[in-house]
């Protein structure tokens, strides 16, 4: 049995004009007991009413949520065994680093002395070590983000909420923290549920993704899944870099197809059950092209540099939309204005089953 | 459905007190006033529980010629209330409005000591500053002593126990009161906007008119509600500095019930000022929400 | 909008109204050092008597006729003192405790009524001092409750409890509910986060409540003026006697001492205000 099973969530919100939406529209899930898995998708998805749902803080309107087996409806917050890590950290800055760090085994009664063993634990596991005694007001961003982590995990909960806790940090000190909170669940070796709305730390970090979309869970599965065979639009362009093609499939043979776009740019995919006359939307990320002699004839339109690779936005030379291209910057690395070839793997175009 | 029991359980506990507390001694007490008002005075002070319909007309000047003939002096004197109460919101209005704008363009430090000395006097006694004011304003009081000594006038001005030393009074007191609002409402004001309209061709006083005095108006209106009301209902202020003359409708209610003992009839003007507190501040209220409006 | 001349004259306006404020108050502060028992408009010689006698350290001035009423009337003072800190104690204690607990109830919790509490509070502020002091008084003798130091207590509680339930209010407003949860969710029950949690975070708010409803207490004249009774009575409502009757020359040390007084208070709200934004 996984450690949690969400049965149909449905959360409704009433909005002031008097109207009603679903920011929950039937939710099902399961998380493993060690995964760590991301909720992932734009704002007002329903992630965090998710995640807070989770946490007692959002009461759903239907359908259940079960902690190894046991329904939490029953439970108000303060009961679950489970923990959250704020997006503000919501420190207590009356309270030292340690008393908040505590704080968790002071509410259940636990002796001074076993509390400041684990507090100096909890400390050394998110790397705190010796800063007990300073106040919330006199620590970095960073340093605040891992009291609340420290404070999180001291109870030993089952499950953790992560809810957007590196979106206030600089980019270096957030790669470095999704690998120290990658590193940390799994020495913990309990379940993280992670939010964010950023792709990239989903990719970094997760067992598996869930993405969602109006209250609804578009695809699950892991990340490089998810990567290579979105099964929508929606996925596919939201997660990293995407070129889509509309395709009609002209010919089939030796378990390929030939499509051809509007234009007339012609793509081979794999055949899977498609007959000729059928309609398709295939999938190329920018790092499935490369340039050579042969291949799909194009011009250079620009060329963005971003450091150790180009990104290069090329126009076709049967017509259509604009084809993004990954390449590696070196000296002989082509300008703009100038005719390219584009080449692919035929195992690399994914066909989306849905639009 | 257990945590929903426990949010009741506390939240009971948290609102019992005041419920209790203002219902039995806020509103209860409002209540007898308005049970009061329409009963008949007993003979030796005290109430009679029988109706008695009189005791609102003799506010208006009519008599039921067995108490008293006709009087139409409490009409005039709650008009006198209403009047002084008006004056002292102008008097306010027009003293503390320039010097809102001057401390509202000092340094910030500055800023700082002045607003703090506004509000100093505020926690010294209202009766102990009252009573100053008296020793000023005597016959053989400072003020006189100052101009006579120095040539100014030859007879003592006689300004005490007359309307204007009540006045006198009540603007003092209440300048604090009208400061708050107007300088938080002129110093909110976005200099961008003066600039604006001068850019545009504005002389000061257009743009004073035009831009500055409707942009704060809100803070005028708050701080006038905020001066009227404790204003129209004072009979301390009265009482010291005004003598017969400056009688207003707070010592009314104060000598039906202390010394005249007709305790329905003080009940029907406390009445009457209740009716004028709510009438200004449901004004204030409809002000607002329609200026509210015109901002979206 | 700097023109030279406007500027000059609006200081100029500015400082003569800080001088109209603060007139009365140095005028008595001037005249409680004046030695003329007789009639303090004229000065004789500068003195610390005043100040002894209410310190009960024996004057010079008041000869042997005048010593019984003298010291009868310090001691009426002194009563009269002692009542009014008593009540404005037991009040700030009473309206600081019903006031926080209403503004938290209406802050975090949410329910039908809310509206209504909100503008209910606000009443008691609103009504005139007069119709509160005159309500409360046929309130007490109907039910045939004795004018005493309680009713005064009553009556002060009444209108305090707002003052400090906008001023908490005002405080909760700006807290990061974020935290009460972070509190729930790391285990604490309701009551639990509230001490630990949400009392510390609203210190500053509840002591400046608290501030105020003892100030506001120390001062108030017409309800206590209504509902005192003829055995117990406040220093304001004394010196309002004094004055209707007849002024004794210490009134002026003894209101010289409450100026200073306030000006210390005054003070320590505002080193509080100070250290309270941090």
């Amino acid at each position: 049995m996984a450690l949690l099973e969400i049965r149909n969530a449905r959360r409704d919100f009433v909005t002031p004009e008097g109207g009603k939406f679903a920011a929950l529209d039937g939710i099902d899930l399961d998380i493993g007991a060690h995964e760590f898995v991301t909720l992932l998708g734009p704002s007002g998805c329903g992630k965090t009413t998710l995640l807070r749902s989770i946490s007692g803080f959002e009461t759903l309107d239907g359908g259940a949520i079960l902690l190894d087996g046991t329904d939490l409806a029953a439970l108000p917050p303060f009961r679950r065994p489970v923990n959250t890590v704020f997006q503000s950290y919501a420190l207590f800055s009356h309270m030292t680093v340690a008393r908040n760090v505590g704080y968790a085994l002071e509410v259940r009664g636990e002796d001074r002395a076993s509390r400041e063993r684990a507090v100096a634990e909890a400390l050394e596991k998110v790397g705190l070590t010796g800063m007990g005694a300073r106040k919330p007001s006199q620590l970095s961003g960073g340093q605040r983000q891992r009291v609340a982590l420290a404070r999180a995990i001291i109870g030993k909960p089952r499950l953790l909420l992560l809810d957007e806790p590196l979106s206030a940090l600089d980019r270096n000190l957030r790669q470095q923290m999704q690998i120290e909170l990658k590193t940390l669940q799994n020495t913990l070796g309990i379940a993280f549920i992670f939010v964010t709305h950023d792709q990239e730390e989903a990719l970094t970090m997760s067992d598996r993704i869930v993405v969602m979309r109006a209250g609804q869970i578009e695809q699950i599965g892991t990340p490089r899944a998810i990567y290579r065979h979105p099964k929508n639009r929606f996925v596919a362009e939201f997660i990293g870099e995407t070129n889509l093609f509309a395709l009609t499939i002209d010919r089939i043979e030796a378990g390929q197809a030939m499509a051809r776009t509007a234009e007339g740019l012609e793509l081979l995919l794999p055949a899977g059950a498609a007959k000729v006359g059928d309609k398709a939307v295939a999938v190329l990320r920018p790092a499935d092209f490369t340039l050579s002699d042969q291949g799909i004839a194009a011009t250079v339109t620009k060329a963005v540099y971003l450091g150790s690779d180009l990104h290069l936005f090329v126009q076709p030379a049967v017509g259509g939309a604009e084809i993004r291209v990954t390449a590696r910057d070196s000296a002989s690395a082509p300008k703009e204005g100038t005719k390219v070839h584009l080449a692919y793997d035929p195992a690399a175009p994914h066909v989306l089953e849905a639009a | 459905m257990m945590a929903i029991r426990r949010q009741t359980l506390v939240l009971a506990t948290l609102l019992t007190p005041v419920t209790l507390f203002l219902g039995v001694f806020f509103l209860l007490p409002l209540l007898i006033i308005a049970l009061f008002s329409v009963l008949t005075p007993g003979l030796y002070g005290g109430v009679e529980w029988a109706f008695y319909h009189w005791n609102y007309g003799r506010i208006f000047g009519w008599a039921d010629d067995i108490i008293e003939v006709y009087e139409p002096i409490y009409l005039q004197i709650l008009m006198r209330s209403l009047g002084f109460a008006a004056l002292t919101v102008l008097l306010c209005l027009i003293l503390c409005y320039p010097v809102a704008f001057w401390v509202s363009r000092l340094p910030h430090r500055w800023r700082m000591f002045f607003l703090f000395l506004i509000t100093l006097p505020f926690f010294s006694s209202l009766i102990v500053r009252l009573y100053a004011w008296l020793l000023i304003l005597k016959p053989s009081g400072i003020l006189n002593t100052v101009l006579i000594g120095v040539g100014a006038i030859s007879e003592p001005l006689e300004i005490l126990y007359t309307p204007a030393a009540v006045v006198l009074g009540m603007v003092y007191v209440m300048v604090p009161f009208m400061f708050l609002p107007l300088y938080s409402a002129v110093d909110n004001l976005d200099r961008a906007l003066i600039e604006a309209s001068m850019d545009l061709g504005a002389t000061r006083l257009q743009t004073f008119l035009k831009v500055v005095l409707p942009q704060t108006l809100p803070g005028i209106l708050g701080g006038a509600v905020i001066v009227f009301i404790p204003s129209v209902g004072n009979f301390i202020v009265p009482d010291v500095l005004g003598g017969a003359k400056g009688l207003m409708i707070g010592n009314l209610v104060e000598q039906q019930f202390l010394s005249a003992r007709n305790w329905p009839f003080g009940s029907a003007l406390s009445m009457i000022v209740m009716a004028v507190v709510l009438a200004v501040l449901l004004g204030s209220m409809a002000a607002a929400k329609r200026k509210g409006g015109q901002n979206a | 909008m700097r023109n030279p001349l406007g500027w000059a004259t609006l200081t100029l306006f500015s400082l003569l109204f800080f001088l109209f404020i603060y007139a009365p108050l140095l005028v008595i502060i001037g005249y409680s050092f004046n030695s003329n028992p007789v009639n303090m408009m004229i000065w004789e010689h500068f003195t610390f008597d005043w100040y002894r006698g209410l310190l009960g350290l024996g004057s010079r001035v008041a000869d042997a006729n005048n010593r019984a009423a003298y010291i009868e009337s310090t001691d009426q003072m002194l009563r009269a003192l002692r009542t009014s800190l008593m009540v404005a104690a037991i009040t700030t204690t009473i309206s600081t405790v019903i006031g926080t607990a209403t503004a938290i109830a209406l802050a975090r919790y949410r329910f039908a009524a809310k509206g209504f509490y909100n503008g209910f509070l606000m009443l008691p502020m609103m009504m005139p001092d007069i119709v509160l002091g005159i309500g409360l008084l046929i309130f007490f003798v109907t039910i045939g409750m004795n004018l005493s130091m309680l009713t005064i207590i009553i009556g002060h509680c009444t209108f305090l409890t707002s003052y400090v339930f906008i001023i908490v209010q005002a405080r909760i407003a700006g807290l990061d509910p974020a935290l009460e949860e972070a509190s729930a969710d790391l285990g604490a029950s309701e009551w639990v986060t509230l001490r630990k949690v949400l009392l510390p975070q609203l210190a500053p708010g509840i002591v400046g409540g608290a501030l105020l409803a003892f100030v506001i207490s120390m001062d108030d004249l017409v309800i206590t003026y209504f509902v005192a009774g003829t055995d117990n009575t406040t220093l304001p409502v004394f010196i309002f006697g004094m004055v209707r009757r007849g002024v004794k020359p210490e009134i002026n040390a003894i209101a010289t001492m409450m100026i200073a007084a306030s000006i210390v208070i005054a003070a320590l709200g505002l080193w509080l205000r100070a250290r309270k934004t941090e």
